[in-house]
């Protein structure tokens, strides 16, 4: 008995390997394992490498989908990538989109978390409605967004013309993109309530002992609160990054045209790269070229989150460690 | 594997299994394309997939042709994507809903749609004298549209290049009403849209003229036919922007944008489509045909004032083209030709057609429906004498089998914003669309054959 109580002190938690043999329950250990992750290799399998493997084999043709009289064109879809001034323009407005719209949406969902983790009346109702444009439909932000930024009719140039403004095409180029970045940042909600939910895990008594030793409350910040809400920081980073690489259906809802149809007249400024996608498949069906595009992209998104990663590595306190020391170690 | 419950499973016989799974799932797709059907049978039923919109094919609808047909229907949205992955699937809809002046030549060149000539000639419902010649567009031989097998037919149609006006806000504006009989001409109709745009300061409260239409491409399409030329030559394997006469739509087109008395690329309708402003009285004229007095006709006051008038003219030919003709039409990969067209008879040339036609929402396919069409208000009288007095000018416009519409009309948003913004000339701007448009056709070229 007192062997193995110190065996299994010995032991980490976790990492005990299950007896081998027939019976018993550590013998179905592995099988009721694989049968939970089994319907997810299926998935991954269907629904992840097949599609990649065939849009792989379709860039490497000039097939529309349709006409049986494709060819094989070998790498010439992405040497046309590189050579294709419309795709570069769209791949750089979307970096510049992800530039404006990344850093702007964590930062502003952690000042507002900040703001509402602080004990004041009303604070139930000030996060409930914060968060609420975060789960309007997109749909609905949209045509709200449309309403507003009407230059005849919108609140936008109503309020311009009230300060003797002239109205501005808000819809049209330059300004769409302005619209289009503030209506995602109305959902800076979702941001909020991630940053929120880590803020109350910040342990009170560092932040007391802090306070104590004299520090103010912007010095605890930056020292105390936000190193330890640099792992929830960081996954908004990534995740925001891939996001807005991919942005898409928030411009064809901008667009002057409804339906389908949207992708031909999206404005030059909204043109991003996932439109210039949909745009080559399904308005100009190339669908060889697009799947040539979707690769690039899927390598520049690989690309730009192994950066992010690298970057991550040397200012993100996993566990509260000090990423400097964790280097040394 | 060992299946009794308790026994392990190595990660092999794992991974075997998931990718018997994924092979089983996959293959159930394309089992189900040996089936009888695609969606297979149904107590004996056959079962046909169709790809139609809800508001066509509403779930009251669909019963009730069930019941008449005696047969099950499954109907999925209408989605170019979707089509596209069914059509390579094996699994192909067996109706699917197309607009056949600018499909018919796309579909019917890379070999999808089924020849319905046979059917045609045995249909007690849609006899050729019968049929209004507009539905030549989903006519096709190969190089002309317009000849050769009928490969669909439209559910409705209007002759697009008409236009509605609200006779009220020419009142208020002291602007004479066209006429009903003779077409304007472009520059009158520009003229015309100036003189009705009202402004409040810097805000356009009233806009003259929308002339978006169906879409940029069959606009300046329709614009050079009408001054007596074409976009796409003979073979329409070529565009052309440069000659007198598209350089002469161009030019108008250029004209109004900058003019700003309507929505183009650079002045964007927040509607996305004309009736809104229409209805609140917002815009006085819109480019659209009789389909638009369906909306009309459900507003009293708007009923009143409203009128139908020609196709404007830019000099040339007198046309008065259809862009749409929406209908259907049958893949030849669908496995139930027979049902397919049953369906097809029936809702073209059965109750549906009849009830389509009295709704008001397009003229009917079958000129003996005509006389069902609804003229309870002065605004359907009136545009139902318009149309018939146009239908004398219908020519079948073309479209290229290289290319869908949608392609050019990227091209076209891609650089009008700049043109007009800039003030690029007509010639400079056909340079620019010329080579782009005739790369994309050159590309469609290798895969028609």
């Amino acid at each position: 008995m007192t062997a193995t109580l110190t065996a299994s002190r010995e032991t980490p938690p976790g990492t005990a390997r299950p007896r081998r043999g027939k019976r018993g329950r550590a013998g179905t250990r592995p099988r009721t394992f694989y049968l939970f992750v089994g319907p997810w290799i299926a998935g991954f399998v269907l629904l992840t490498l097949f599609p990649l493997g065939y849009a792989f084999w379709m860039s490497l043709t000039n097939t529309d989908g349709l006409s049986p009289h494709w060819s094989y064109v070998g790498m010439d879809n992405y040497v046309r990538v590189f050579q294709d001034g419309q795709t570069l323009a769209s791949l750089g407005r979307t970096g510049i989109f992800m530039l404006a719209t990344v850093p702007t949406g964590v930062a502003a969902g952690l000042l507002m978390a900040v703001m509402l983790n602080r004990d004041f009346k009303g604070r139930a109702l000030f996060r409930a409605l914060f968060y609420l444009p975060a789960v309007v439909p997109g749909v609905a932000a949209a045509l709200t967004f449309k309403i507003i930024f009407d230059k005849n009719a919108g609140a936008a140039n109503a309020a311009i013309g009230a300060v003797g403004g002239e109205p501005i095409s808000w819809l049209a180029d330059p300004w769409v993109r302005s619209v289009l970045i503030l209506m995602m940042l109305w959902g800076v909600g979702g941001s909020m309530i991630v940053s929120l939910a880590a803020l109350q895990d910040v342990p009170k008594e560092l932040l007391e002992a802090a306070r104590v030793d004299g520090a103010g409350p912007v010095y605890s910040f930056f020292k105390i609160t936000l190193p330890i809400l640099s792992p929830i920081i960081f996954f908004q980073v990534v995740t925001g990054v891939i996001g807005s690489l991919q942005v898409f259906v928030p411009s064809l809802l901008l667009a002057p045209v409804n339906g389908a149809a949207a992708v031909t007249a999206v404005p030059e400024g909204n043109y991003f790269f996932m439109v210039h996608v949909y745009a080559e498949y399904f308005a100009k069906s190339h669908f060889g070229y697009a799947s040539a595009l979707l690769w690039v992209l899927f390598l520049f998104v690989l690309l730009i989150t192994g950066i992010v990663f690298k970057i991550g590595n040397r200012a993100v306190f996993y566990g509260g460690v000090d990423p400097s020391e964790r280097k040394e170690g | 594997m060992r299946g009794s419950l308790g026994t392990p499973v190595s990660r092999r016989t794992l991974m075997r299994g998931s990718a018997l799974g994924a092979a089983a799932a996959a293959g159930a797709g394309a089992l189900s394309a040996c089936a009888p059907s695609a969606g297979g049978s149904d107590g004996g039923k056959k079962t046909l997939t169709i790809m139609a919109p809800e508001n066509e094919f509403s779930p009251e609808f669909l019963k009730s042709a069930e019941k008449e047909l005696g047969m099950t229907i499954k109907r999925v949205e209408v989605d170019t994507t979707k089509l596209t992955a069914m059509l390579a699937s094996g699994t192909a809809p067996d109706l699917v809903r197309g607009l056949g002046a600018v499909e018919t030549s796309y579909i019917v060149s890379r070999d999808l749609a089924l020849p319905l000539d046979d059917y045609f000639a045995k249909s007690e419902l849609l006899k050729e004298d019968d049929i209004d010649p507009i539905n030549d567009v989903w006519r096709y031989d190969g190089s002309v549209q317009g000849q050769g097998p009928r490969y669909g037919l439209a559910k409705d149609y209007s002759q697009d290049a008409m236009f509605w006006y609200n006779t009220a806000l020419f009142d208020a504006a002291g602007v004479a009403h066209p006429s009903d009989a003779e077409p304007v001409t472009y520059d009158e109709w520009l003229e015309m849209g100036r003189q009705l745009t009202q402004k409040d300061g810097d805000t356009t409260t009233v806009y003259g003229l929308s002339a978006g239409g169906l879409g940029l491409f069959i606009s300046l399409t329709n614009m050079t036919a009408s001054a007596g030329g074409s976009l796409l030559s003979d073979d329409l394997g070529t565009i052309d922007f440069s000659s007198p006469e598209a350089q002469k739509a161009l030019t108008w087109y250029l004209e109004y944008a900058r003019a700003k008395v309507g929505f183009s690329p650079v002045e964007p309708n927040p509607d996305g489509w004309d009736w809104p402003p229409y209805q609140t009285g917002r815009l006085a004229q819109s480019w659209s045909g009789y389909w638009f007095g369906g909306a009309i006709a459900a507003e009293a006051a708007l009923a009143e004032t409203s009128r139908l008038a020609p196709a404007p003219t830019m000099g040339g030919e007198r046309v008065s083209p259809c862009f749409g003709a929406t209908g259907y039409w049958i893949p030849k990969a669908s496995k139930n030709h027979d049902e397919a067209w049953q369906l097809f008879e029936w809702f073209m040339g059965g109750d549906p057609a009849k009830e389509r036609a009295a709704g008001g929402w397009g003229m009917p396919s079958l000129l003996s429906l005509r006389a069902d069409l609804p003229v309870g208000t002065p605004a359907q009288e009136q545009a139902l004498a318009a149309v018939e007095a146009e239908a004398d000018y219908f020519k079948v416009l073309s479209f290229t089998p290289y290319v869908k519409v949608e392609a050019l009309d990227a091209v076209l948003n891609q650089y009008l914003p700049d043109a007009i913004n800039e003030g690029v000339s007509a010639g400079a701007l056909a340079d620019t669309l010329n080579n782009d448009m005739q790369a994309l056709l050159d590309e469609g070229k290798e895969l028609v054959k």
